[in-house]
């Protein structure tokens, strides 16, 4: 059965990743953007990082502008995570096509899969827009994986990387809301 | 009405180190004026030049960031100038080069024309400043301020058509090399 993940350990884990990427380089303040569209499954997430001063969180109007500013950020050499949600991977896929596919611009996306049931796997969810998430990724080549509980904040380093790795977008999907 | 060319030319002459941000028909007048150039044209994401300015700006501070944006490709993303204003670049200049309709595709009329004000607007969104400029004349007096003044800043600039557009023209530099050079002469990692 999955289980919530406490946001602790998931801002802990993007400091780890954006420590990882700063290292060596001469500007360290921020550490790293979290470039958000607020997803209501990762509010305890955003609701931390909102009193961490180390990292620097910005809202913005839409996906299509998230993608955009993570692009640009990302030219400059800043670390970048980008949080959705299930909905405005919908809403940008254009944007994402377009931009971290065809441009070649790493984005590695944090998606809510917002009324997720705990006790079904997404492909069986009564949502279409939980149950769309995950085929859309595949049609569009991007590698994903599902953080389901504690254990698998392990994946957010792992597709953060991948995501550089492959100079493409990489998403972990959030499973259940967090904690 | 100023011609585009005319307008880019006078930003040429005077943008120093700035990074630019060409999109649709300012892409390849951008390219004959300032080939070889720290610029990224927003190309296969109509509407997403601004907020890509807004990611270079923030990102490096230190250098002028200038958007060169149509009125068609701001309405397809409006809410940018709210996302700009939240984040409040100074160094963030942002040029909407309007002529009410979309060039590349026909030259149909954008919703509401020459009506729409978007000076207006991003005053409204909270933009530190915005004018609108109708000739070259007005141009050449402002355009120190507008890239120095603390953004953001947007000027409505009230243009004819360009000579070309991405259609006509022969294709430039693809987006992703473009990104890699940018990259590149920003921070020396590729």
């Amino acid at each position: 059965m999955p289980e919530s993940v406490p946001s602790s350990l998931i801002t802990d884990t993007f400091k780890e990743v954006f420590q990882a990427e700063r290292r060596g380089s001469p500007r360290q303040d921020p550490l790293g953007w979290i470039i958000s569209v607020p997803d209501t499954h990762q509010k305890s997430v955003l609701a931390a990082l909102d009193k961490d001063r180390s990292l620097r969180v910005l809202t913005c109007s839409t996906e299509d502008d998230a993608n955009a500013v993570a692009a640009g950020l990302y030219m400059t050499g800043e670390p970048v995570i980008v949080m959705i949600q299930h909905a405005g991977l919908y809403a940008s896929v254009n944007t994402i096509r377009g931009i971290s596919m065809d441009g070649k611009v790493p984005i590695f996306y944090m998606i809510g899969l917002l009324s997720r049931e705990k006790d079904k796997d997404p492909k069986d969810s009564r949502h279409s827009m939980v149950r769309f998430a995950e085929p859309l990724l595949d049609v569009f080549g991007i590698p994903h994986a599902r953080m389901e509980g504690p254990d698998d904040v392990k994946l957010i380093p792992e597709y953060y990387r991948k995501s550089r790795e492959r100079k493409g977008p990489a998403a972990v999907l959030v499973g259940l809301e967090t904690a | 009405m100023m011609k585009p060319e005319e307008v880019l030319k006078l930003v040429a002459a005077a943008r120093g180190a700035a990074i630019c941000v060409p999109t649709m028909t300012t892409s390849p007048a951008w390219r004959k004026i300032a080939p070889d150039d720290l610029s990224v044209g927003c190309v296969g994401f109509m509407g997403g030049a601004a907020a890509m300015g807004l990611g270079l700006a923030l990102g490096a501070p230190d250098r002028r960031v200038i958007v060169f944006d149509g009125d068609g490709s701001l309405l397809m993303q409006l809410g940018s100038l709210a996302t700009i204003a939240g984040a409040a670049p100074r160094n963030f200049t942002h040029l909407l080069f309007k002529n009410g309709v979309y060039h590349t595709s026909g030259s149909q009329e954008t919703p509401g024309g020459q009506g729409v004000d978007f000076a207006a607007m991003a005053k409204a969104a909270g933009y530190r400043a915005s004018c609108t400029i109708g000739t070259l004349d007005d141009l050449k007096k402002r355009l120190p301020s507008l890239l120095s003044d603390d953004g953001p800043i947007m000027a409505q600039l009230m243009t004819g058509l360009a000579d070309s557009t991405p259609m006509n023209s022969p294709p430039g530099t693809p987006f992703h090399q473009q990104v890699a050079e940018v990259r590149a002469r920003v921070t020396g990692k590729r």
